[in-house]
């Protein structure tokens, strides 16, 4: 029962009440005239499209290709995949039985099934042709024939259309297949056309299932629902070894894995993971799948399990992993396939965006000069030799600041490091705003106040004039002024912090900024 | 008693073969002071060691990344440089200044988590791997039990493991210093005002305050040396190693009475 404008509408009726003459759009004062006893209960739209996403959820054990149809349908794509549980009838009688069962999703579900050819043919044969208990499932091709005898509201078209049709004496889908088709668009516009076509086949009609389609799936039933942890792991690994099984014939390891197991309430659990490298290695996914086997609830028992790889990367046989814990792992070769278990363990629990390594860019602006790359973008390992890594990169060239641009104090070209100016070891992002007290205009501060505390400086070493790389386009580092003055200071205690400048010092409107401290 | 002379020797050498296992190697500091101070002649390999900051730097800890960039560089296993596990609350180590202490930034692999619970494990995980050189974990609190495992776990894979410690607040830095250690070694590195450069003005070559707090097996003593320089190397201040002109002439003074000891 749902509220329409002031008035209190019947939204479904169960066949009892359908059987005594109420139907959904009518009133409820009429029909509580009818049936006094009636029993109602309000409409809960939404809960009931989350009820339907679950239900094509829990149909992804016959094919990843599910999706709900309208309000009150399931669509399932099985081309290709029958043949799994012995032909067509024997999947119709299988789902049948399951959707029926007291303790699927809380006391069975009344349903009509119909197999066809095409989308629009089974929609049709399922609401107008097949009754519960027996699916409709007429042999390939013949579509049109089955469709034949049906009304024309199986078309799923509007109301007003099949009421139209009607009036002109068109009553069965028969009666429109001779009719040319110019004149039915004419009166009636494209969709009676369009739709007899997708029925027929002659227009392509996809369906677009629910969730990501995974690139190769592993199937795992079980005759009796298990719940016991230990059981769980073991399938787990079962399934670990026949996916690997199956990369390892066709050279490929895996990146995304989704484990999905169906509850025999109707539910789907799922796990998701992600590796930083490809790999094949099957006690090392199912390890990676068995530690997040706690977060699963299996209810009253899970009755399916499914692996589905949702992406996946070429894999050549000799980058196989070792043996993890391998004490050969210790630089050479062996040091990158013994560290990659590691970064997966870690990615899992901490996500694989928390696992980075510092790459050195060509730049005089210090916090471009060595950006963090992921492990999840980057397959490249470290410690490898350079001759085989190809984003290593000689250190001391990629970490010397180019200079050309950058003014230098001759005072530092004395110390021990002279082609290197200093960096600091912490490195702030963003610079941290101080109040800085300065004497001349080209002076370092004499005192600054940094986290609400004062500081005095002793001396300092600057400035290192950075500017703005101006042959990069794009929007400015720099807020206020493209300069940055640096200067290395050192508090009375010995503190040594990199200050900068941004702007020029007679302008009015120059910051003081800390960008890090020194060791 | 001549046996039991003997039966002392053994015991003594029993007992210092259970104390110090030494199993992993040592990594010789290169400054004989230092070294003599440490048992086994340098810092212990595959075994815990707390590097903590001091004089205002709790909050960042540069000092201790700097002097475990020191000790990381020259910490370089049979086989090559291996990688180094840096594990953060915030990702603020920045390469060109480890470059400047000797540790190649492309060995370090950063992981980032945001609770000590995540870094401790993290760390835990990483020593279980052993084809890692070293582990660097910055954490603020460390249960007893939790750094005990940790340093099982260490002297079980042989790992070396450098813990930073970086508190935010005076309250729980005095909490945690007080905390009884299962280190094998617990370190305190503090900056020191720079050496002045023969009168020159500017900052001049800078130094550290490196206190050895606890040792098993050792006495606490504290040096004052130069920072760790390309090579990873720390070395005594040069102000102690040569004497400015007013103290040769007390030597002078002091050789022309004989028979008083002098002492300094």
């Amino acid at each position: 029962m749902i509220a329409a404008g002031g008035r209190r509408l019947l939204a479904a009726v169960n066949p009892a009440a359908a059987a005594a003459g109420l139907a959904p759009g009518m009133p409820l004062a009429d029909a509580l005239s009818f049936l006094p006893g009636l029993l109602t209960a309000a409409a809960e739209p939404a809960a009931d499209a989350a009820a339907l996403v679950r239900l094509a959820q829990w149909c992804a054990r016959y094919s990843p290709w599910t999706a709900p149809d309208g309000g009150d349908g399931i669509g399932i794509e099985i081309t290709g995949c029958a043949h799994l549980w012995g032909g067509e009838e024997k999947l119709a009688a299988d789902l049948a039985r399951r959707l029926a069962r007291p303790i699927d999703f809380d006391g069975g579900i009344a349903h009509r099934i119909a197999i066809a050819g095409t989308l629009g043919a089974a929609w049709a044969l399922a609401r107008f042709a097949a009754v519960p208990g027996r699916p409709a499932l007429p042999p390939p091709g013949t579509e049109q024939a089955a469709l034949a005898a049906l009304p024309v509201e199986a078309l799923r078209l509007d109301p007003t259309t099949a009421a139209g049709l009607r009036r002109v004496g068109l009553c069965r889908i028969g009666d429109l297949y001779p009719m040319p088709r110019d004149a039915l668009a004419r009166r009636f516009g494209d969709t009676v056309a369009c739709r007899l076509d997708q029925a027929l086949g002659q227009l392509p009609e996809p369906l677009s299932p629910l969730g990501e389609t995974p690139v190769r799936r592993v199937r795992l039933s079980f005759a009796e629902p298990i719940a016991d942890p230990a059981d769980l792991c073991r399938a787990t690994e079962r399934l670990a070894s026949d996916l690997a099984a199956r990369l390892a014939r066709e050279g490929w390891g895996a990146r995304r894995l989704g484990l999905a197991f169906h509850r025999v309430d109707g539910r789907v659990e799922e796990i998701r993971l992600g590796t930083a490298r490809p790999s094949r290695d099957a006690r090392h996914l199912a390890g990676l799948l068995v530690a997040k086997l706690d977060t699963v609830d299996p209810g009253l028992g899970v009755e399916d399990m499914i692996l589905a790889l949702f992406a996946a990367e070429p894999l050549p046989a000799e980058q196989t992993s070792m043996h993890p814990f391998s004490r050969w792992g210790r630089g050479g070769d062996f040091a990158a396939a013994s560290i990659a278990p590691l970064l997966d363990r870690l990615g899992a629990r901490l996500g694989l965006a928390a696992i980075s390594r510092l790459a050195a860019r060509e730049s005089h602006i210090p916090e471009r000069a060595s950006i963090s790359v992921s492990a999840a973008e980057v397959n490249v390992v470290p410690g490898l030799p350079e001759g085989l890594n190809p984003e290593a990169r000689k250190p001391d060239a990629e970490f010397m600041d180019a200079g050309s641009g950058a003014a230098r104090c001759p005072r530092m070209t004395k110390e021990g490091n002279a082609a290197k100016p200093p960096r600091p070891v912490r490195l702030f992002s963003p610079p941290e705003p101080i109040d800085a007290v300065w004497l001349l205009p080209d002076d370092p501060p004499f005192r600054f106040t940094w986290r609400r505390r004062p500081y005095r400086v002793r001396c300092a070493d600057g400035p290192e004039r950075i500017a703005e790389e101006w042959w990069t386009e794009g929007a400015a580092v720099f807020s206020a002024g493209a300069i940055r003055d640096y200067y290395r200071v050192e508090d009375a205690e010995g503190r040594r912090f990199w200050l900068f400048r941004a702007g020029l010092a007679d302008k009015p409107l120059t910051r003081w900024y800390i960008h890090g401290v020194f060791s | 008693m001549p046996r039991s002379a003997v039966n002392l020797d053994a015991l003594r050498d029993r007992l210092r073969h259970l104390e110090q296992p030494a199993r992993h190697g040592v990594l010789p500091f290169g400054v004989a002071a230092i070294d003599a101070a440490l048992p086994a002649g340098g810092l212990l390999l595959g075994a815990m060691h707390e590097i903590l900051s001091a004089g205002g730097d709790e909050e960042d800890g540069a000092a201790a990344a700097g002097f475990a960039a020191g000790i990381l560089a020259r910490l370089v296993p049979e086989g090559g440089p291996g990688p180094v596990l840096w594990c953060l609350k915030r990702p603020d180590v920045y390469g060109p200044g480890l470059a400047a202490h000797g540790l190649v930034p492309a060995r370090l692999v950063l992981v980032a988590a945001r609770r000590d619970e995540e870094i401790l494990w993290a760390v835990e995980e990483g020593l279980g791997e052993p084809g890692l050189a070293a582990v660097v974990g910055e954490v603020g609190r460390l249960p007893m039990v939790a750094g005990r495992r940790l340093q099982l776990a260490a002297e079980r894979s042989g790992v070396t493991l450098l813990l930073l410690r970086r508190w935010r607040s005076a309250t729980e830095a005095a909490a945690e210093r007080a905390r009884p250690s299962a280190a094998a070694t617990r370190w305190r590195v503090a900056a020191l005002p720079s050496a002045d450069t023969a009168g020159e003005p500017g900052v001049g070559r800078p130094r550290w305050r490196v206190e050895l707090v606890r040792c098993r097996g050792g006495v606490p003593a504290e040096w004052d040396v130069e920072v760790a320089d390309a090579t990873g190397h720390v070395s005594l201040s040069a102000g102690l190693v040569d004497r400015p002109p007013a103290a040769s002439r007390k030597i002078g003074r002091s050789a022309a009475a004989p028979g008083r000891r002098r002492t300094g």
